[in-house]
């Protein structure tokens, strides 16, 4: 039992009970608190309890604003797990991160003299430093990338390591990442807003600054240019927004200004790698990957990939393009070589290892193997190969029966097994349930290489376990992270002279996405627009479409309440029959059929379930719960696009939904109060997405998706409502609720001065090209906005979505009220208005085929073809 | 023995496909006792990016892509060679029992500890060069692989052939006739992704699944065993005329002994490879050697043909 020393008796003491502090990071040598730990202590207990408690939550709602998540968005479940931070930050003292940078430098030097020498000569397999099985069945080693790496001065270009301290203050690497550790975007995030949650606390404590790491980062990714490019594009390839780490791969793109991409938003021509843009195709000198290596190249990798780009190998052998880490660097993910590392520190850099390894048998070694066998019970064990990285069994957790099973596996292939020693790793203070508990925690370190140099970023990501007694720490499980704060203040007099183009303050960075123009100042002005993929266009014109379908449904909904309210009031049959009409006007905008087109006068008395089911159901098609999640996560797909704010607003619009309308105790006034909230909200996102936006290729993109929406829904609506001939008092009422509903009754009595007539309202929101909700304005606003479309210069003819859009204005400028509403003694219905409203529709949705065919280009679907066996001489497939 | 092969792969799309990137191993590699006269491809439409190089196996592979808008691609490679056969009668050129080969890559000796070429001394007729790099580098092909696990119901399968003491190219012989008799040559009855358990459960596949096979059972066992990609010359049936196109792609195994090197051993044919077998090819398995494969962007459904010609010059 260790006790507290000093004058730090009550806060500190009383939560943190050192029962499992044995070997605290507080306490690492003897009984003796560390000096600096003792002020962050005497810090947070001044502060208390309660008040650390808001500090936290203050963080917890930077964080969910900021849209910080690990785990998938959208998931039916809500797996979204929102990023969690304690607000007590993890200290190292600026001499003992002095030992853990030197470190860190000489294993990632190691690390990547093993990385050439296995994609290389292997020498280390021939001259028997190495094991042959070692490397060679596990399943990093790709032999299709033997050899595709041209000679650049380091191979492993961002490495991160996992380190523990154990019983005596020691640190040990557990694991090593080197295909594409995540991380560091995290770590950015968790200072960012430690900064705001503890300024006082941070200001007196000298923290190194992360800045400079990032700077180097860039300049690192730059350097790998083939021939040393000036300005050479760097993407960030990412799988996609249901990867765990999506926020920051969006977040790290966003910040080091590089353009986010999947797969497919590349294509392999003329022997290079080009990114497919709104505005033609744009060569791509260096790939910061996050996508796995098996994955990055159907054609010579994982044949099943749909993440990757075929024939990308060939580009890197050819050095066209240089990927950071290499193809293949996953092999050095193994934990069979930590045994190996003391022996080739000294064989190539003759110095032993500064960092040792937490201790590891590889059973490909018969004594080793023998020794994991018979001390199952000590020790844990694992598989070498990347897919089980996060399995491991421990061994005294075997019964006996399980035991007998796992040796024989181990006997059967032993070189697909280590065996390790199961560590009792030391605890650090963290903020638990308002307490300062005991927690074990692994920090996970960052290291980018400069040319030939290697850099530590001055911080990093310390998870702790989520329980006390918790050996196991990793985000999958829920486990809360720490910022690290590396003490003894900035000492990076190199940073200043590093190109400007990283947001220096952190201050700054707590508005997380800063918009890339802002600090691209140093740039050429002709770098300062990344240019929009086609992916990206694609999700702007459906952030559009949904933005257009939640307001007009919204909208529609909140009238027919009202007259459903008057009906309940006054059981009038007259307000019977116009909701009647409404109800059905609904179903068909929403395109919910049945809905209340099903023949059922039921379900028109008594609307109330079907309007909640529009209201809530996610699962139905149509419904606003629906399309607000559809709305979210297509602005999520391009996240690293939107400015904090414009994030901000388009998640309260699903943070409200969620809370208020989507549980099981929705009434009439509630959801009519949140549908005002959400159409506040819908407005709000559109104007600042005016406003926060360039008004270049991807905000037409935006604008198009939203006027042809509306102009689809106005279409839909005025099918619905005006077209069929009504009793004049039924039509009355049917006209108001229409107005009402398009925001537009004002309008139309100060401009009218009279009671609701069909050909005064129809002039009004069909015809009027000054007012923003009639169709003819839509269409002309579409029109101009396709005009902006980049296209191939020197063109002759309109292309196919500038013909059909001119003639579905045409067709609506050159009819006249009088026509449309003229009456046919065969028919109930206004023939004219029913034709050119079915024409203008029936374009509509032909435009919105050609902007998808013509600009989404990463739509086409790619496919494996290959003979399917020696022997088959005709397949069809 | 020479031989004129032309293997042409024909690809039929429903829509246009805009881009398509390729991998051909249909170059054949020269070895000891094959050696290529002439290669080359006819590619419609021309491809706009092409390039040849050795692969981790020492194989060439041709990469090349098309790049404008096409709805057929025919690919042709056409290859003469040189097939010496070997002066050798393999089934008595090794000693070892396949105990101690398997021991000779279970012990993990010293450098140095190999038999070297100057061993081989002893026996001048031998024709093959090997050496301690590539005993080393036979390693990889005792390990899993993409298409190959090793199992018990493999190992239990070959156990009748492995009897005690048995020298190792008699037992793997033993092997590859056993598969011949036993198993139903059935093409269409398996397709590149049926899984080895079902060949060993329903005892009938292709030249491919035979090879895969008895790769499973030598490493099983703990013997190297690798993958050929190859043609076959073919005999007409008495009285008839030798059918233009109407050979097709094959693929039989290797194992490797120390001392010796790699030998092939035929389990479709029942036949130890000589001057019939020219070899496009080898890997770990059919991954490793495909020898046509591409990616195309669009293209909706495809349709592909083959024709291979195996013409003997002398």
């Amino acid at each position: 039992m260790v006790k507290m020393t000093g004058k730090h008796t009550d806060f500190a003491k009383q939560c943190y009970d050192t029962r499992l502090a044995i070997a605290e990071e507080v306490f690492p040598i003897e009984e003796k608190v560390q000096p600096y730990w003792e002020q962050l202590l005497a810090a947070f207990d001044a502060m208390g309890g309660t008040e650390i408690d808001n500090r936290r939550r203050e963080a917890q709602r930077l964080l969910r604003e900021n849209g910080v998540t690990y785990n998938v968005y959208g998931d039916d479940k809500q797996l979204t797990r929102p990023w969690r931070l304690d607000p007590v930050p993890l200290l190292i003292s600026g001499e003992e991160w002095l030992r853990i940078e030197a470190g860190l430098k000489q294993r990632a030097q190691l690390l990547d003299l093993i990385l050439q020498d296995i994609y290389g000569k292997q020498l280390l397999l021939k001259k028997g430093l190495l094991p042959y099985e070692l490397v060679l069945a596990h399943s990093g080693f790709l032999p299709a990338c033997v050899g595709s790496v041209l000679p650049q001065a380091t191979w492993l270009t961002v490495y991160s390591a996992n380190l523990v301290r154990g019983h005596k203050g020691q640190l040990w690497v557990v694991d090593d990442r080197t295909q594409a550790p995540s991380g560091c975007g995290y770590a950015l995030e968790n200072r960012a807003v430690m900064t705001r949650i503890l300024p006082e606390i941070f200001r007196e404590t000298q923290v190194a600054r992360l800045s400079s790491f990032f700077k180097l980062f860039q300049r690192s990714l730059s350097g790998l240019a083939q021939s040393n490019k000036e300005n050479p594009r760097v993407v960030v390839l990412t799988p996609g927004p249901f990867n765990e780490t999506y926020f920051e791969h969006a977040y790290l793109a966003s910040y080091l200004g590089y353009t986010l991409v999947q797969g497919d938003d590349l294509t392999v021509r003329d022997g290079r790698v080009w990114l497919k843009a709104l505005a033609g195709l744009q060569p791509v000198d260096v790939i910061l990957r996050r996508v796995d290596d098996v994955f990055c190249d159907p054609l010579s990798l994982r044949n099943d990939s749909r993440l990757g780009i075929p024939g990308l190998l060939e580009v890197v052998r050819r050095g066209n393009v240089a990927i950071a880490n290499p193809l293949g660097s996953s092999v050095l993910e193994n934990p069979a070589l930590l045994a190996f590392l003391p022996r080739l520190a000294r064989h190539f850099l003759n110095q032993e290892l500064l960092l040792p390894s937490v201790a590891t048998w590889w059973c490909g070694q018969r004594r080793e193997c023998d020794f994991v066998i018979q001390n199952l019970d000590k020790l844990i064990i694992k598989q070498i190969n990347g897919e089980h990285r996060n399995e491991q069994i421990i061994g005294q957790q075997l019964s006996q029966q399980e035991k007998s099973v796992l040796r024989a596996k181990i006997s059967a292939k032993p070189y697909l097994f280590v065996g390790q020693e199961s560590l009792s790793f030391a605890t650090v203070p963290a903020f638990v349930d308002h307490h300062i508990e005991p927690r074990r925690a692994v920090l996970r370190h960052f290291v980018v290489a400069e040319r030939d140099q290697y850099h530590v970023m001055p911080g990093g990501l310390t998870r702790v376990a989520r329980e006390k007694n918790d050996a196991k720490v990793s985000n999958q499980e829920g486990g809360i992270s720490k910022d690290t704060w590396v003490l003894g203040g900035n000492s990076d007099a190199s940073a200043s002279a590093l190109p400007n183009t990283v947001v220096d303050s952190e201050q700054l960075i707590t508005n997380g996405f800063v918009k890339k123009t802002i600090w691209r100042t140093n740039q050429p002005l002709e770098s300062v627009s990344e240019p929009v993929t086609s992916r990206a266009a694609d999700h702007l014109f459906w952030v559009g479409r949904y933005l257009e379908r939640t307001d007009s449904a919204a909208r529609l909904l909140r009238s027919i309440l009202l007259k459903y309210r008057d009906t309940l009031e006054f059981n009038d049959h007259t307000d019977a029959e116009s909701l009647g009409v409404l109800l059905s006007s609904l179903t068909q905008m929403t395109a919910t059929y049945p809905g209340f087109l099903l023949n059922n006068q039921t379900i028109i008395a008594a609307p109330e379930a079907e309007l909640f089911s529009l209201a809530q159901n996610r699962q139905r098609s149509g419904s606003l719960a629906a399309t607000i999640y559809a709305l979210v996560q297509s602005a999520f797909s391009i996240r690293d696009l939107w400015s904090q704010d414009t994030w901000r607003s388009i998640d309260a619009i699903r943070h409200r939904w969620q809370q208020k309308v989507m549980g099981s105790d929705l009434s009439i006034e509630v959801l009519q109060s949140s549908l005002d909230e959400l159409i506040t909200g819908v407005v709000g996102f559109a104007g600042l997405t005016h406003e926060s936006m360039t008004h270049e290729a991807g905000w037409f993109m935006l604008e198009s998706g939203r006027r042809l929406e509306r102009a689809l829904n106005l279409t839909a609506l005025l099918r619905a409502t005006l077209v069929t001939q009504q009793a004049p008092a039924i039509q009355n009422q049917v006209l108001e609720a229409v107005l009402l509903s398009l925001d537009s009754v004002t309008i139309y009595q100060r401009r009218y001065r009279s009671g609701f007539q069909l050909a005064l309202v129809l002039e009004l929101l069909l015809l009027d090209s000054n007012h923003p909700r009639s169709i003819v304005y839509q269409l002309q606003q579409l029109a101009q906005f396709i005009s902006k479309f980049p296209r191939d210069g020197r063109q002759c003819q309109l292309c196919e979505e500038e013909r059909l859009i001119l003639k579905a204005l045409t067709n609506v400028q050159l009819s006249t009220v009088a026509e449309l509403l003229k009456e046919d003694e065969n028919s109930a219905i206004y023939t004219e208005l029913e034709n050119l409203l079915a024409d203008t529709t029936v374009l509509l949705w032909q435009i919105a085929e050609v902007i998808t065919r013509a600009y989404f280009s990463h739509s086409q679907i790619s496919q494996l073809v290959t003979v399917a066996s020696p022997n088959a001489e005709d397949e069809d497939l | 023995m020479k031989y004129r092969i032309t293997h042409t792969t024909y690809y039929h799309y429903s829509q246009v496909v805009g881009l398509c990137q390729n991998e051909a191993r249909l170059l054949v590699r020269d070895f000891w006792r094959q050696q290529c006269l002439s290669s080359y491809f006819e590619i419609h439409p021309l491809p706009f990016d092409m390039r040849e190089r050795i692969d981790y196996f020492g194989n060439r592979v041709a990469y090349f892509s098309i790049q404008q808008p096409h709805t057929h691609l025919e690919v042709t490679a056409i290859n003469e060679v040189t097939i010496n056969r070997p002066t050798v009668q393999w089934l008595t050129a090794s000693q070892f029992s396949w105990e101690q080969v398997v021991q000779q890559f279970l012990a993990m000796p010293a450098i140095g500890g190999y038999p070297t070429s100057s061993d081989l001394a002893h026996n001048p007729q031998i024709e093959i060069k090997t050496s301690t790099e590539e005993f080393m580098a036979a390693r990889y092909f005792l390990l899993d692989s993409p298409m190959i696990t090793t199992s018990a119901s493999l190992a239990e399968y070959a156990l009748a052939s492995f009897t005690p003491n048995r020298p190792i190219l008699e037992a793997v012989q033993d092997l590859m006739t056993r598969i011949f008799t036993e198993f139903t040559y059935a093409p269409s009855s398996t397709t590149i992704a049926t899984p080895l358990s079902d060949v060993l459960l329903y005892r009938r596949g292709v030249c491919q699944d035979f090879a895969h096979l008895a790769i499973g059972c030598l490493r099983s066992f703990g013997l190297a065993a690798r993958y050929v990609s190859g043609y076959v010359e073919t005999q007409p049936p008495t009285g008839q005329a030798r059918l233009v196109g109407a050979d097709a792609s094959h693929a039989w195994f290797a194992v490797y002994v120390p001392l010796l090197g790699w030998i092939d051993f035929d389990p479709t044919n029942n036949k130890i490879p000589s001057d019939q077998h020219i070899t496009l090819a080898w890997g770990r398995d059919y991954t490793d050697v495909t020898p046509l494969k591409g990616i195309a962007l669009g293209g909706g459904r495809h349709s592909l043909t083959v024709a291979v010609d195996v013409l003997r010059l002398v």
